[in-house]
């Protein structure tokens, strides 16, 4: 395929690639609205009760998730300089940026998988109460599009290695960075809503 | 005829190189010609099955308690006849197919952004409907195409397997929405400005940003409900501390602007229509195309009028009910402008046409309906009845779906290159208009005087009324073999259509019919508004190049 990229000329490649990436965006826009529906659900449905969580249910530490926040803000981070130094041009760099923040991506699905370790074992569980259905659907929901995401950039490094991109034409690295943010963004309304809101 | 444009890139959108095997040409095609043929064609099996249900329904309220259907398929009949002909036929035939048929000609483009996405979309469809009409066979939902818990929470297998259908219909009406929306966008011919595109495009462009937006709540709400009947997750059941009343709202919050997806390329079918039978612009091009958009963005904030009979607060019914009247204005608007449209036009009646009165008709008819219902007090005494039946049939059937047939019969020869017989076009547009009102008419009157919607019996004082409504549901029926026998006759020995049978001024109509496969061997350009019928052709074109474009 590769060989084939550079047969197109650079104006249309520019077409097409304004094309995916709205096309992209609105994407974004769309999941943006599935999490919004459970995140509405969820507020409705402890519109409805006085305490939250509902007496005798055990909810998940805020802790615990800080530190998965600090690893995944983090790997925001490397994803940024990721993309930068593969403009720029520094391919050892880029790939350095890239495992790290995969790796991040990982450490932060292992966190997740503790925490719903020690919540399984505290007897809250996904049908345990609208607490746990809130929780557990939200959070996994969004583990979920973290792990899509730690595949997808793992597909996009092994394609970069094997020379796919260059410096003028690598929309599929760009989607993987908007897409790796966006995940950022979600958690951190996750995070206030979840954990924070007492 | 080459046109100076300096030397500013012309954009021809994807090409990929012409289908050289059977199955890439018409089973996994590329080409929105071909796939928009495929949803014509899935779509109408899908109507027939539904429309049968239907049939099966009004044999079974032939008369007062009768014993035909036991009252358990009853409710299978019609909860699978509404999810089918919303999801199954009237979203993807408006969107899928015209959107795919006309929508990349009209704009000069040779096909949608995303090509390979709207194949997948396309096959998305049909096991949706294997799903649904399969659901039969472990007992189908019961609780009508809303699916409210927690009786949807109850039943057999077959309303997780509606769940499933409804969900694969969900992320194709998405696929689609945003794929549509992204050609519009971004791959008009040049000149094409926004106010120079046709109706049917806006319509489109509108319903694509309703069908990525709004779609996803229903996908939310359906996830929710298959993890709730599979794994017993909390969210709707009361006796585990859920809400059914937040099923509502989330399914209403698409559902309602879904209702306008379904009417909206409808109204945009009728804007084509009009002023090429009438021989003169259209009036009022900005206030349709504007109030488009208007409908699509307060069809977000009315979705609880549906719900007065919920136990919301008057303070949250108040607003809705505002909001609800206020869709009548732009609504309105449309309506006034396709009748001045009409007004002093060079009248030519041909079977599209006809159609396109019929609708108007119809539509406004049960758009007025649709007011009244929206008052609460009204509400409170029609919710539940069959003037609420009466009142979406004449939306659904007597608007979205006579847009339709005014869209086939009109754009058949572009898609087909054969005309359809206009005799037979217009016995078949009298006896479904005919049937269709005596069908849904008299719904009103027992409707008002109570007699409830989604029950297999009745008291027998409605008995009379019930039969006639029964026999011209079998007459509505029949009229629709009219339309296959004349399709059939086209496809067999149907006249040439040419070029532009109708002496048409958008762009579909300059290229022969049927499209050849880039739809455009040279790029269009576009010099002014569709509309304008007595100037001459506002195309002049540049010389295309037709090198296939691989991607990485």
């Amino acid at each position: 395929m590769a060989t084939h990229a550079i047969t197109v000329d650079d104006a249309t490649y520019q077409e097409v690639r304004d094309q995916r990436l709205l096309g992209f965006l609105f994407f974004l826009i769309s999941d943006v609205i599935v999490f919004s529906s459970f995140i509405y659900g969820y507020i409705y449905l402890r519109s409805t009760v006085m305490a939250w969580p509902p007496p005798g249910i055990e909810p998940a530490a805020l802790y615990m998730a800080g530190v998965n926040s600090i690893v995944l803000f983090g790997s925001g981070a490397t994803m940024h300089y990721a993309m930068e130094f593969f403009k720029h041009g520094d391919k050892r760099k880029f790939v350095g940026f890239m495992i790290a923040t995969i790796i991040l991506g990982i450490g932060f699905l292992s966190g997740q998988a503790f925490e719903y370790f020690n919540l399984l074992h505290a007897g809250t569980t996904w049908p345990s109460s609208i607490y746990g259905a809130s929780f557990f659907t939200l959070t996994g929901l969004h583990g979920f599009h973290v792990f899509i995401g730690v595949i997808y950039l793992i597909t996009v490094l092994i394609q970069a290695q094997k020379g796919v991109y260059t410096q003028q034409r690598y929309f599929g690295l760009t989607a993987g960075a908007l897409y790796w943010h966006f995940v950022d963004v979600i958690w951190v309304a996750l995070f206030s809503l979840l954990y924070v809101w007492k | 005829m080459q046109a100076a444009v300096g030397t500013a890139h012309v954009p021809h959108g994807h090409i990929h190189p012409p289908p050289d095997t059977f199955i890439k040409k018409y089973i996994f095609s590329q080409d929105h010609k071909v796939i928009a043929v495929q949803y014509f064609i899935t779509s109408g099996l899908f109507f027939v099955l539904a429309g049968l249900l239907a049939e099966m329904m009004r044999a079974q309220l032939a008369s007062a308690n009768n014993t035909l259907l036991s009252p358990q398929t009853y409710n299978e009949a019609y909860s699978v006849h509404g999810s089918a002909m919303v999801w199954l036929v009237i979203i993807p035939i408006l969107t899928g197919a015209f959107g795919n048929l006309i929508m990349p000609l009209q704009i000069g483009a040779r096909d949608v952004a995303f090509p390979w996405l709207n194949m997948f979309s396309f096959w998305l469809f049909p096991p949706a409907g294997i799903l649904l009409f399969g659901s039969f066979i472990w007992g189908a939902p019961e609780a009508g195409w809303t699916e409210y818990p927690p009786i949807s929470l109850q039943q057999s297998f077959g309303t997780s397997m509606w769940c499933m259908a409804i969900f694969l219909i969900g992320v194709s009406s998405t696929i689609t929405g945003l794929n549509f929306l992204v050609t519009i966008i971004k791959m008009r011919a040049p000149g094409m400005t926004w106010t120079r595109m046709p109706l049917f495009v806006w319509a489109t462009a509108v319903t694509a940003f309703l069908s990525f937006i709004a779609t996803a709540n229903l996908s939310a709400a359906l996830l929710g409900l298959l993890i709730e009947r599979t794994f017993g997750v909390p969210f709707y059941d009361p006796a585990k501390g859920g809400s059914p009343v937040l099923w509502q709202h989330i399914f209403w919050f698409y559902s309602h602007p879904a209702v306008y997806i379904m009417i909206l390329p409808a109204f945009g079918i009728v804007s084509e229509i009009l002023p090429t039978f009438c021989r003169r612009p259209i009036f009022g091009y900005k206030a349709i195309a504007y109030s488009s958009v208007a409908i699509g963005l307060v069809s977000f904030a009315v979705w609880a009028h549906h719900m007065f009979t919920s136990g919301l607060a008057p303070w949250v019914q108040l607003p809705f009910m505002i909001m609800t009247m206020i869709v009548g204005i732009p609504t309105g608007v449309k309506i006034f402008s396709w009748v001045a449209t009409l007004w002093g036009g060079n009248i030519r009646l041909t079977t599209p046409l006809y159609f396109v009165l019929g609708f108007l008709s119809t539509f406004t008819f049960g758009g007025i309906t649709g007011i009244m219902l929206a008052s609460v007090p009204a509400d409170v005494h029609e919710h539940a009845t069959y003037f609420v039946v009466a009142h979406l049939h004449y939306v659904l059937f007597g608007g979205s779906v006579f847009g339709i047939f005014a869209g086939l019969y009109y754009w058949w020869p572009k898609m087909t290159g054969r005309m359809l017989d206009e005799t037979l076009g217009k016995i078949h547009f009298w006896l479904m208009f005919v049937s269709f009102n005596a069908t849904f008419l008299p719904m009103h009157w027992i409707g008002l005087e109570g007699m409830p919607r989604r029950v297999s019996t009745y008291d027998p004082q409605y008995q009379d009324t019930n039969l006639f409504i029964t026999i011209s549901a079998f007459v509505l029926g029949a009229s629709m073999l009219v339309f296959a026998y004349n399709a059939i006759k086209s496809t067999i020995s149907g006249r040439e259509a040419g070029q532009n049978p109708w002496g048409a001024r958008t762009l579909e109509w300059m290229i022969p019919s049927p499209p050849p496969y880039y739809n455009f061997e040279d790029i269009p350009v576009v010099l002014s508004g569709p509309y304008d019928y007595g100037k001459p052709l506002p195309y002049r074109e540049i010389k295309g190049d037709l090198s296939y474009m691989p991607l990485v």
